[in-house]
C-alpha cells in the first residue's frame, strides 16, 4: 500500500527510527567493542523521532495538503532488523549500513515529495537525511 | 490498514458548562451525536432551555467585573497554562474531531493546530491590548485611548470546523477581559465540551467561558438576551444576514457574521501543474468540501490544448482520493457530516446534470475504505463545461464537487468570479507576477490566495469576507478581533 497523507509518513518515520534504535540497543548488547557508536546512534534516532514530529504538529493546519503530499511505497524502506542470534559483527555491520541507506533515501524521496508543501517537515526531512549520510560513513569506516 | 484509537469509549451524556459548574439540562429535547463514518453515537446533547440559556448569560455577567479587573498579564498567563494543556491533549482533541465530524486525521490535526494558533496569539494581550496618546493636543493637555472590554459576548458555531471556529473568537473575547458563551454545532459539540474541561483546568475563573448547548432556539436566545453585548456567528447567509445580523442590529449588539461562499480558483496557462494539483485537491476535496474557503469553481484559463491537459490532470488525481473513516491514516477524505449534507451533496449533482454540465468524475455511489455504512459517505466530483449561470456555479454546495469553467483570459476569469453573490478566498495559479498581481488587486474577496488553495488567514490576521460571504465592520482574529472585543475610550487630560 502507498502512502499518501502526511499522517502515514510520519508514522512511517517513527518506525524507521525506532526499528532502527532498536537495532543498535541489540548490536550495543552484543558487539561491546563498538559499543558507544551503538548507543549513539539509538539516542540520535530517538532524537529524530522528537524533531519530526515537533515539525508535523508544528506546521500541520487545515490549510495545508496534509492528505495529499505523498506518494511513497514503505516496502522499499523497511528493513529487517532484528539480527540473527549469531550474527558476526561484519554482517551485522552490514545490516546497519543497509538500513541507513534505506532511510537515507526515505528521508530524500520525502523531502522532495513535500518540499512546496509542508513548510519545515521537508527541511526536517532533509536534515535527517544528511545525518543519515554521515552515519553512513561512520559505519563504513568503522572496524 | 490501522485505525488510530478512538478516545471517546462509551456514549457521553453532555452538560452546560456555566458558572464554572457543569451543569445537566433540564430539557426533555435530546439530538443524537453519531460519527458520521461508523454511525455510532458518540453522545446525547441537550437543547438547553431559555432558563438555561439566561443562566448562562448571568453567570457570564456576573463574573465580568472581576475578570475586567484581572490584569492583562494574569489574563494572559491564563492562556499560557490553557496552550500548555492542549498540547498535552492535541492528540485525543484531533481523534474527538474525527470521529464527531467526519474528517481525516491529518485534518483535525490541522484544526487543533489553528485552534491552538489563536490561544497562542491571546498570550500576546498585555501588547495588543495597548491603547495610544499624543501629548499637547493642546497647550498642556493630552489625549489617549484606552481599549476597554465591553462584558458579555457569544458565539454561535458551525458544525465543519467544531474545534477551531470558536476559537476564532473566544481568546480574544477573554484575553481582552470579556466573558464568553459558546453555543457548540449540536450535531458536534464534544469537542468543544473537551475544551471547556481544558479551559477549566487552566484556572479560568468560573462564569468567564461557559458553554450551552442548543439548536436555533438556544441561538435566537442568545441572540435576544439584553445582556449580550456582541455575537459571533459563522455559517449559512441566509441564517447570518436575515437573521444573526438582523437580531444583533435590534439589540445593539456587535457582530461577526461569517457566511457562505463560492470561492473561484483561477489556474492560468503558465501555472505548475505538479504544485498545483495537490493544492487543488485539498481546496476542493478537503473537509469533504465543508469549509467556507472550499475551492468551488475551478477557472481554467487557456487553449484547449492545456484546459484538456489540466482538467485530464486533476480529474485523474481527484479518481484515486481515498475514501473512508478518517481514523485509518491512508484516508484523504472522510464522510460528509451528516445524511442531509450527502442529500444536499447528490441533490446538486442532479441539478448539474439537468444544467448541461458535463459530469467528468461521478462520486455519488462512493467507494469506501474499510466496512462503514455509506450512510453519509460521497466520493469527489468533478464537472465540466459548467457556464456561470448555472445552478452548481453559483449557490454554495458545501461539498466534494468541483465546476469547472473556462475563460479565455484572465480579466474574463475575474470579472466571472467578481460576479458572484460571494466573496470570501478567491485565489490564482499562476507563474506570472503580473498576473498574480492583476488578480489580487481587482478580485472581491477578503482572503485571496496566490499559488494556495486554501486562503486561510493565520491567527494574527483577521479572517476577511466580502459581500454576501460578510456581515458586520471588523473581522475576527487578529488585530480586528482586539477591536471588536473592546471599546475606544478615548480620555482628553488637562491639570490646573
Amino acid at each position: 500500500m502507498r502512502l499518501n497523507t502526511a499522517s502515514q509518513v510520519i508514522s512511517l518515520a517513527r518506525k524507521l527510527e525506532e526499528d532502527g534504535a532498536q537495532l543498535y540497543e541489540i548490536l550495543a548488547q552484543r558487539h561491546g567493542d563498538n559499543r558507544e557508536t551503538w548507543l549513539s546512534f539509538e539516542k540520535e534516532n530517538k532524537k529524530n523521532i522528537v524533531q519530526i514530529e515537533t515539525a508535523y504538529y508544528g506546521v500541520i493546519t487545515d490549510a495545508i495538503e496534509g492528505g495529499f503530499a505523498f506518494d511513497i511505497d514503505p516496502d522499499e524502506y523497511i528493513t529487517k532488523t532484528e539480527p540473527a542470534e549469531r550474527m558476526t559483527y561484519a554482517n551485522a555491520k552490514m545490516l546497519a549500513i543497509d538500513m541507513e541507506e534505506k532511510i537515507m533515501k526515505f528521508y530524500t524521496v520525502a523531502a522532495e515529495q513535500s518540499k512546496s508543501l509542508l513548510a519545515d517537515v521537508p527541511r526536517v526531512f532533509s536534515a535527517a537525511a544528511k545525518k543519515r549520510g554521515e552515519r553512513l560513513q561512520r559505519l563504513k569506516a568503522a572496524t | 490498514m490501522a485505525i488510530l484509537e478512538e478516545p471517546l469509549k462509551s456514549e457521553l451524556k453532555l452538560k452546560n458548562y456555566i458558572g464554572g459548574e457543569w451543569v445537566e439540562s433540564a430539557s426533555d429535547q435530546v439530538q443524537d451525536v453519531v460519527n458520521p463514518a461508523t454511525q455510532k453515537v458518540l453522545a446525547r446533547v441537550p437543547m438547553s432551555t431559555k432558563d438555561e440559556i439566561n443562566a448562562a448569560v448571568r453567570a457570564a455577567k456576573e463574573a465580568f467585573p472581576d475578570w475586567r479587573r484581572t490584569t492583562p498579564l494574569a489574563r494572559a498567563r491564563c492562556f499560557f497554562r490553557l496552550k500548555a494543556l492542549l498540547e498535552e491533549n492535541f492528540e485525543m482533541l484531533s481523534r474527538v474531531q474525527t470521529m464527531e465530524h467526519g474528517k481525516t486525521i491529518d485534518e483535525s490535526r490541522g484544526e487543533t493546530r489553528r485552534g491552538i494558533e489563536m490561544v497562542e496569539v491571546a498570550t500576546g494581550i498585555p501588547s495588543l491590548m495597548m491603547g495610544y496618546n499624543l501629548e499637547d493636543i493642546a497647550s498642556g493637555i493630552d489625549e489617549y485611548v484606552i481599549y476597554q472590554p465591553l462584558g458579555v459576548f457569544c458565539h454561535i458555531a458551525p458544525f465543519n470546523f467544531p474545534f477551531m471556529v470558536p476559537l476564532w473568537y473566544s481568546p480574544f473575547a477573554i484575553a481582552t477581559g470579556n466573558t464568553f458563551i459558546v453555543k457548540p454545532s449540536p450535531r458536534d459539540p464534544i469537542s468543544q465540551v473537551k475544551l471547556a474541561e481544558l479551559i477549566e483546568e487552566a484556572g479560568i475563573p468560573p462564569g468567564v467561558y461557559n458553554i450551552v448547548h442548543g439548536g436555533a432556539d438556544a441561538a435566537v436566545a442568545l441572540l435576544e438576551h439584553p445582556d449580550i453585548k456582541g455575537a459571533t456567528f459563522v455559517g449559512t447567509t441566509k441564517i447570518g444576514r436575515d437573521v444573526v445580523y438582523k437580531k444583533c442590529g435590534e439589540t445593539g449588539k456587535r457582530a461577526i457574521v461569517q457566511a457562505a461562499a463560492k470561492n473561484f480558483i483561477v489556474v492560468m496557462p503558465d501555472a505548475n501543474i505538479e504544485a498545483t494539483i495537490p493544492s487543488l485537491l485539498t481546496s476542493f476535496f478537503g473537509n469533504s468540501g465543508q469549509r467556507c474557503l472550499s475551492g468551488a469553481n475551478l477557472v481554467i484559463v487557456s487553449d484547449d490544448v492545456f484546459y484538456k491537459k489540466f482538467l485530464d490532470r486533476f480529474v485523474e488525481a481527484a479518481a484515486k482520493i481515498k475514501v473512508g473513516y478518517g481514523l485509518d491514516e491512508s484516508i484523504q477524505m472522510g464522510p460528509m457530516q451528516s445524511p442531509d449534507g450527502k442529500q444536499r451533496v447528490l441533490g446538486y449533482i442532479e441539478k448539474g446534470i439537468q444544467e448541461g454540465a458535463r459530469l467528468m468524475l461521478d462520486g455519488r455511489k462512493p467507494k469506501i475504505t474499510g466496512d462503514y455504512p455509506d450512510t453519509c459517505f460521497i466520493n469527489p466530483s468533478i464537472f465540466a463545461d459548467v457556464t456561470p449561470d448555472m445552478t452548481i456555479a453559483k449557490e454554495e454546495i458545501f461539498g466534494p464537487i468541483a465546476s469547472v469553467l473556462r475563460a479565455k483570459d484572465l480579466d474574463e476569469a475575474i470579472n466571472m468570479a467578481n460576479r458572484s453573490n460571494y466573496g470570501n478566498g478567491d485565489a490564482i495559479f499562476t507563474t506570472s507576477g503580473k498576473a498574480a498581481r492583476e488578480f489580487q488587486y481587482r478580485i472581491e474577496s477578503g482572503n485571496v490566495g496566490i499559488n494556495i488553495g486554501i486562503v486561510a488567514p493565520m491567527a494574527f490576521f483577521p479572517f476577511s469576507g466580502m459581500k454576501d460571504s460578510f456581515f458586520g465592520v471588523l473581522h475576527g482574529q487578529g488585530k480586528d478581533a482586539i477591536r471588536f472585543f473592546t471599546e475606544s475610550k478615548v480620555v482628553i487630560q488637562r491639570w490646573f
